[in-house]
């Protein structure tokens, strides 16, 4: 094939030669399939896509805007694990559920291999990220999250992103060498992206540095630090147990008197109790996305950020 | 004080409307013997806001608000229908399936549309702490109507008319049409609260309806009172706080119950033999925990210690006593080093000079490191309390179940005949309480029969 279309043509050596060229170049994997990645979470996939760019194909399991602490495996989720090579999980117990279900999936199926915790193709985004609010289980979560291995909520500090992509870079890299330089680039590549956006947020979000606001949940606390956001209480300091009224009278009492502008609630989270504590102080209700896709306008790990940097611009411009 | 006035007022007249209508319902749901009709009616309205929802509606819109009267009058009609539909199989069973059936189907479609799994939650777990005038400006009519609506057809829709079918589908669908919107307010598990315990106290001390609803009213009222001023005084879940009290009204009726209705010195002598029974058994159990396993959790001894940590003192060594007060204060002390690097992190995010990662990960270790040095003291303390208890077992149990054997009623008198009989001492022991109270219960019982127990 290649010889004969190399003899037709009116310039037979040099399109031979670049087609040659290209397949010699190309791995045997490009021409038939891109390599499969699942990750639990959204953000997980936008950053292992960042790396892999078209070469591979990842999916996630948790739709956005499903709080994936309390995910619920589904059948589907075994087959969506078939042939992955590699999957990337959120780890510091935020994602349990994943490791019985890749347990159960590598049990029953034949093709899915390779892929528990400690094996070649399991990425832990969370290994080697400063954690943050790290108390034991026995100190005990007087408020915030109630995570004996940290809050694990660590993408929504874009600086992270350099950690977990690393860490997905060197999995990759291991499971499919000939296309290492190739994703080594690619991450660089969005790294750069992502610091000329950093200094971009920074910028936008100066007036609100320092700020004091409140929060529905401690969900915030990385996306707090990189950008020095001032967050003084929680609607619900404990996750899943209603707030007890003399919590919300000491909370509305603060607002009042550090003049608390801005309440911030996930989409997923209830809207009643915010938008209650939001009237009595005169603050606004702001939507931020916890992760990609739970606004319309987070639709990568980007345009996250952006759509977050907005959204606190505009209520404390208010 | 004047926060928690301004805060605790606007559900406290919530929770008194919805006291006021699910009463009464309250009373013919116990008359029918429908007792979770409520939650099947709960769950069938928010599988029609679910619907709603998947077809693109708003989830406050007037659309699904009609989705989910449309569902409720649905299940209405099926509830109206399944009464006479049977005599095999009681009506319960198919509430059941009703409820069962809805909350599956809601959950199946929810799959679709994931940003709809919260928005389910909510309706049925609700928020009365939240609630306030608005939400007043919405209930009272609809209230008010249908409560005039019952009291107008109050002929046919008695529940022991046994009413034709028509009649039992005016009942169930106004039924639903209240359980919709008060569970928006205050979630399953207080609406079924208001809906029974209120019920269950009026029904229990009266004969009549205006009587079992003034009752129900009154107990319900109270209750609501105690269960918020309780959730703001010991910082509570406002919700579960308030259905713990409905519990805890309706046991205490309960108590009552005997010494209002009937002979109260019977019912008084009754009580003191469940209480001696009670705590005898307890104290047994107790004891023989201690003797068999001491190093086990021992319930009793380990209340008693939180509520006076002196007694700890009886039983532990001076030497003892000294190490568990050392590991307690360095406990202390290493939850109080791990608090601070914890603010201080957590402050250091918006204030002063940001901590770079490799200061945050020491803070992180630091605070891992103490947590863990902290659990190795409250080990120590265990092990201290264990040994001790190991020593006193045979001593404090033997003791414990010696007490708990005077308090077994009728025991003592059988004891002291038994050794009566021994020291021949004149044959006449004072009658055993217990059999006294047989006697006296069943001279009642011939004054008075049916009315005993």
């Amino acid at each position: 094939m290649l010889f004969r279309t190399a003899r037709a043509a009116p310039l037979p050596t040099l399109r031979g030669c670049v087609i040659a060229m290209s397949l010699l170049l190309a791995p045997p994997s490009l021409a038939q399939e891109r390599l499969r990645i699942v990750t639990t979470t959204t953000d997980l996939r936008s950053l292992a896509e960042a790396v892999g760019g078209d070469r591979v194909e990842v999916t996630s399991l948790v739709p956005p805007n499903i709080d994936a602490e309390e995910y619920q495996a589904k059948p589907q989720d075994v087959v969506r694990l078939k042939d992955a090579r590699v999957v990337v999980r959120v780890g510091l117990d935020f994602d349990l559920w994943f490791d019985r279900l890749l347990t159960q999936a590598t049990l029953t199926q034949s093709n899915i291999r390779g892929l528990r915790r400690g094996e070649a193709g399991h990425v832990d985004g969370s290994l080697a990220i400063a954690v943050l609010d790290q108390r034991g289980a026995s100190v005990g979560p007087s408020d915030g999250h109630a995570h004996a291995s940290g809050n694990p909520h660590y993408w929504l500090d874009p600086k992270n992103a350099e950690i977990v992509t690393g860490n997905i870079l060197d999995t990759l890299a291991r499971i499919d060498p000939a296309n290492g330089p190739y994703y080594e680039a690619q991450r660089l590549a969005f790294l750069a992206r992502l610091e000329a956006r950093l200094a971009d947020w920074d910028v936008k979000l100066a007036p609100v540095q320092g700020k004091p606001m409140i929060a529905y949940h401690n969900s915030w606390a990385y996306l707090a630090r990189r950008f020095r956001l001032n967050f003084i209480g929680f609607v619900e300091p404990k996750p899943g147990v209603p707030p007890s009224p003399a919590h919300l009278a000491q909370l509305i009492k603060t607002m009042r008197e550090r003049d608390v502008r801005v309440v911030v609630r996930a989409p997923h989270e209830p809207e009643k109790n915010a938008a209650f504590v939001a009237a009595k102080a005169g603050a606004a209700v702001v939507l931020l996305a916890g992760s990609v896709g739970a606004l319309p306008a987070a639709q990568d790990y980007l345009s996250l950020f952006d759509a977050n940097v907005g959204a606190l611009v505009s209520a404390q411009m208010r | 004080m004047t926060d928690a006035l301004t805060l605790l007022w606007p559900p406290f007249l919530v929770a008194l409307c919805l006291i006021g209508i699910h009463t009464y319902f309250g009373i013919q749901v116990l008359a029918r013997n429908v007792i979770f009709v409520d939650l099947a009616l709960a769950q069938i309205a928010a599988l029609g806001t679910t619907v709603a929802f998947m077809l693109g509606h708003s989830m406050q819109g007037g659309a699904t608000y009609l989705y989910s009267l449309a569902f409720t009058l649905l299940a209405a009609f099926l509830l109206a229908f399944t009464r006479t539909w049977s005599k095999r199989i009681s009506q319960e069973a198919l509430i059941g399936v009703i409820y069962v059936v809805a909350a599956a189907a809601a959950i199946l479609l929810i799959d679709r549309a994931p940003q709809g799994a919260e928005h389910l939650k909510q309706i049925l777990t609700g928020n009365i702490l939240t609630t306030g005038t608005t939400e007043l400006a919405a209930i009272v009519p609809l209230y008010l109507a249908i409560g005039a609506l019952h009291w107008l057809l109050w002929s046919r829709l008695a529940p022991a008319k046994g009413g034709t079918w028509l009649w039992e589908f005016m009942f169930y669908a106004t039924f639903g049409v209240v359980v919709t919107s008060s569970v928006a307010l205050a979630g399953v598990l207080l609406v079924f609260s208001f809906l029974i315990m209120p019920a269950a106290v009026g029904v229990l001390f009266a004969e009549s309806l205006p009587r079992q609803l003034a009752i129900g009213w009154t107990a319900g009222s109270l209750a609501s009172a105690a269960g918020l001023i309780a959730s703001y005084v010991a910082d509570l879940p406002t919700g579960a706080a308030m259905v713990c009290t409905f519990g805890a009204m309706l046991a205490l009726a309960g108590l009552i119950y005997p010494f209002v209705q009937g002979n109260a010195a019977h019912a008084m002598a009754r009580a003191v033999l469940v209480g001696r029974w009670g705590l005898a058994l307890v104290l047994a159990g107790s004891a023989a925990l201690l003797m068999a396993a001491p190093r086990a959790d021992q319930p009793l001894l380990d209340a008693v210690e939180y509520v006076f940590p002196s007694v700890r003192g009886i039983y532990l060594t001076r030497s003892e006593a000294d190490i568990y007060r050392d590991a307690h204060a360095y406990a202390e002390r290493y939850r109080r080093e791990a608090e601070e690097l914890n603010e201080l992190e957590t402050r250091s995010r918006a204030e002063g000079q940001a901590l770079d990662d490799l200061l945050v990960r020491r803070i992180s270790a630091f605070i891992k490191s103490y947590s863990e040095m902290r659990r190795g003291e409250e080990f120590v303390k265990r092990e201290v309390r264990s040994r001790a208890r190991e020593r006193i077992r045979w001593i404090a149990g033997g003791g414990v179940l010696l007490i708990a054997l005077a308090m077994m009623p009728g025991l003592l008198p059988l004891c002291r005949r038994l050794a009566g009989s021994g020291t021949r001492e004149p044959l006449a022991p004072p009658l055993p309480s217990r059999e006294r109270s047989d006697s006296e219960r069943s001279a009642a019982e011939r004054r008075n029969p049916g009315e005993g127990v």
